[in-house]
């Protein structure tokens, strides 16, 4: 049977062989052209050796600053200790905290979404101006957010609003217009007020397609996070990318990179897991 | 002539209207500006108790007669009276049972049965409470109750909507619709997506449902032999050939409505009525 076939369907061994053969790929290719350079040039910090990896990892998670030599008191600390004022951990919790009040903004997007299905006169208040608000390039206002808002938290936070509730607002509304209105009616005959359709209807319907939105805006609202911390910030894991970069310093850059990827992928892991036990009832497209 | 006579002779005296529809056009604007007319003039009494069926070709403007009564649609001009008050949304008064989406797929079985009790009686604050979860297990025995009646088995309460088949699925939503002892049911084409043991079944289901809560249905559906077997009279809208919109052609009273060979007569009144109908029934 041929490969492009629509009907054919591939074994076990066959997915899991083709699921990881880019990653395979990848990681040799890698590891050959790193060999390569450094047969050419010992000193070549531009494609680290597995060497230099594990020791930018190393100095990563275990000092407190990429610039300053570990003093003797934090060597003498056990390693938990020591990973807990690395900073790795520190540029971690610090974007994650920006990321996790982004994350909670969003949640009155749903609801405003919500409200706008729902409620025409909310609809037409509101819609037009998101719509136009949802065209606003994030980056583009970056400076009018600094300047307005100063160089601290609030103009990063502010700058993934502006970059990721319109669309969130504007899906939400979408999925709240798509519920059938004999849902709405039935509801309604069953005693229900306005707000009980809204909440106890509509929103438990469309809720499990809301975090699967949110899911899948993880990575824009990453985007603008990262953006305002490589332009203004004095930690986070983006600062320290944006750092490291001035002294070339890849054998850090690419494992914050994979940390940020494998982070993000936990998220995403854990928000579809959650989801699939929370809405034991919702079957995806 | 004694004074009894007279009396034996008239018909019982009729119950006030519980549903009036008054002089009902509905319309709706188009894109190039002209109107559209869907229902032309209907004056139509409905009395407690009664089982309507609402027939007439496909776009004739049954579901949008549904639709008034049920407070879902506003008619252009005109009044529609549910015990003599204007009505202008849906309430708990009317229970509706519709063709699609007639359950809440994120609810098991028995919360949707449950949802009108809880919301009836729980705020959205007040449903967190722990009055609301000892209340709860009371909702849940009167579902138990509903489901055993509509022919259901207790295991199937923790099922969501998607699990069940077609027919199971319009028998819990019949089930919903009665917890809340509505005056009205209102079933819109609610078995025409049933195959035709199965609607039979359904049939024979609201018929007993019926006479046992002597609730009055308006039913619509484009089958006739279905109207006439379920109903106490039925209503055919048809096309007005001097307007745009529909008006009620028939309004057939069904007598000894269980009689099926009593039906052919009727039926052909009917098919007479509404043109080109076919009369395909279960």
């Amino acid at each position: 049977m041929s490969l492009l076939s629509i009907n054919v369907k591939p074994g076990r061994t066959a997915c899991w062989t083709l699921s990881w053969l880019l990653f395979a790929t990848g990681i040799v290719l890698y590891f050959y052209t790193a060999q390569k350079r450094h047969k050419e040039n010992p000193d070549d910090r531009v494609v680290p050796t597995l060497a230099q990896l594990a020791a930018g990892i190393y100095q990563a998670a275990m000092s407190p600053d990429g610039d300053e030599a570990p003093s003797a008191d934090v060597q003498s600390q056990s390693a938990f200790a020591r990973f807990r004022t690395s900073m790795l951990w520190t540029d971690t919790v610090a974007s994650a905290r920006r990321f996790f009040y982004g994350l909670a903004l969003l949640f009155p997007a749903v609801l405003l979404g919500l409200h706008m299905g729902i409620f025409p006169y909310f609809g037409v208040f509101f819609l037009r101006f998101i719509l136009f608000f949802d065209k606003i390039i994030a980056l583009s206002v970056l400076p009018i957010l600094f300047i307005a808002f100063g160089i601290d938290e609030l103009s990063k936070v502010m700058l993934i609003v502006i970059g990721v509730t319109p669309t969130i607002i504007l899906d939400t509304f979408n999925l709240t217009k798509s519920v059938p209105p004999e849902q709405l009616v039935k509801g309604f005959t069953l005693g229900a007020s306005d707000f009980d359709v809204a909440y106890r209807v509509v929103l438990k319907q469309i809720w499990p397609r809301v975090l699967n939105s949110i899911r899948l805006n993880l990575k824009p609202l990453m985007l603008f996070l990262f953006a305002g911390e490589m332009i203004a910030s004095t930690d986070g894991l983006a600062y320290r990318i944006a750092l490291l970069r001035r002294h070339m310093g890849m054998n850090i850059i690419i494992p914050y990179v994979l940390w940020v990827a494998f982070l993000l992928f936990l998220v995403d892991l854990a928000m579809r897991l959650l989801n699939k036990k929370l809405h034991p009832w919702f079957r995806e497209a | 002539m004694t004074a009894s006579a007279p009396a034996l002779l008239d018909p019982p005296p009729r119950a006030d209207p519980l549903i009036r529809l008054d002089n009902i056009h509905v319309s709706y604007a188009l894109k190039d500006g002209t109107e559209k007319k869907i229902l032309d003039g209907i004056d139509l009494d409905i009395r407690p108790g009664e089982f309507i069926s609402v027939v007439g070709q496909t776009g004739c403007g049954k579901s949008t007669l549904l639709r008034l009564v049920l407070g879902s649609e506003t008619p252009t001009e005109g009044r529609v009276l549910v015990e003599d008050r204007e009505i202008h949304r849906p309430d708990r008064d009317r229970g509706y049972v519709p063709q699609k989406y007639s359950l809440f797929p994120d609810k098991t079985v028995c919360d949707n049965i449950t949802f009108g009790l809880e919301v009836e009686e729980f705020s959205l604050v007040t449903h967190f409470t722990p009055r609301f979860y000892m209340r709860r297990r009371q909702f849940r025995t009167e579902a138990f109750r509903q489901l055993a009646k509509m022919g259901l088995h207790e295991s199937d309460s923790t099922k969501y909507p998607d699990q069940l088949s077609g027919g199971m699925q319009q028998r819990v939503a019949i089930a919903q619709a009665l917890v809340m002892k509505p005056k009205i049911l209102l079933m819109d084409e609610a078995f025409s997506a049933l195959d035709p043991s199965t609607r039979a079944g359904m049939q024979k289901l609201i018929r007993q449902v019926w006479k046992e809560t002597a609730t009055t249905v308006l039913f619509v559906t484009h089958n006739i032999a279905e109207a006439l077997h379920l109903a106490t009279r039925v209503v055919v809208l048809a096309k007005n050939p001097d307007a745009d919109g529909s008006r009620i052609a028939l309004d057939l009273p069904v007598p000894g409505h269980e009689f099926a060979d009593d039906y052919a007569p009727l039926a052909a009144r009917i098919e007479q009525a509404t043109g080109h109908m076919r009369s395909d029934a279960s």
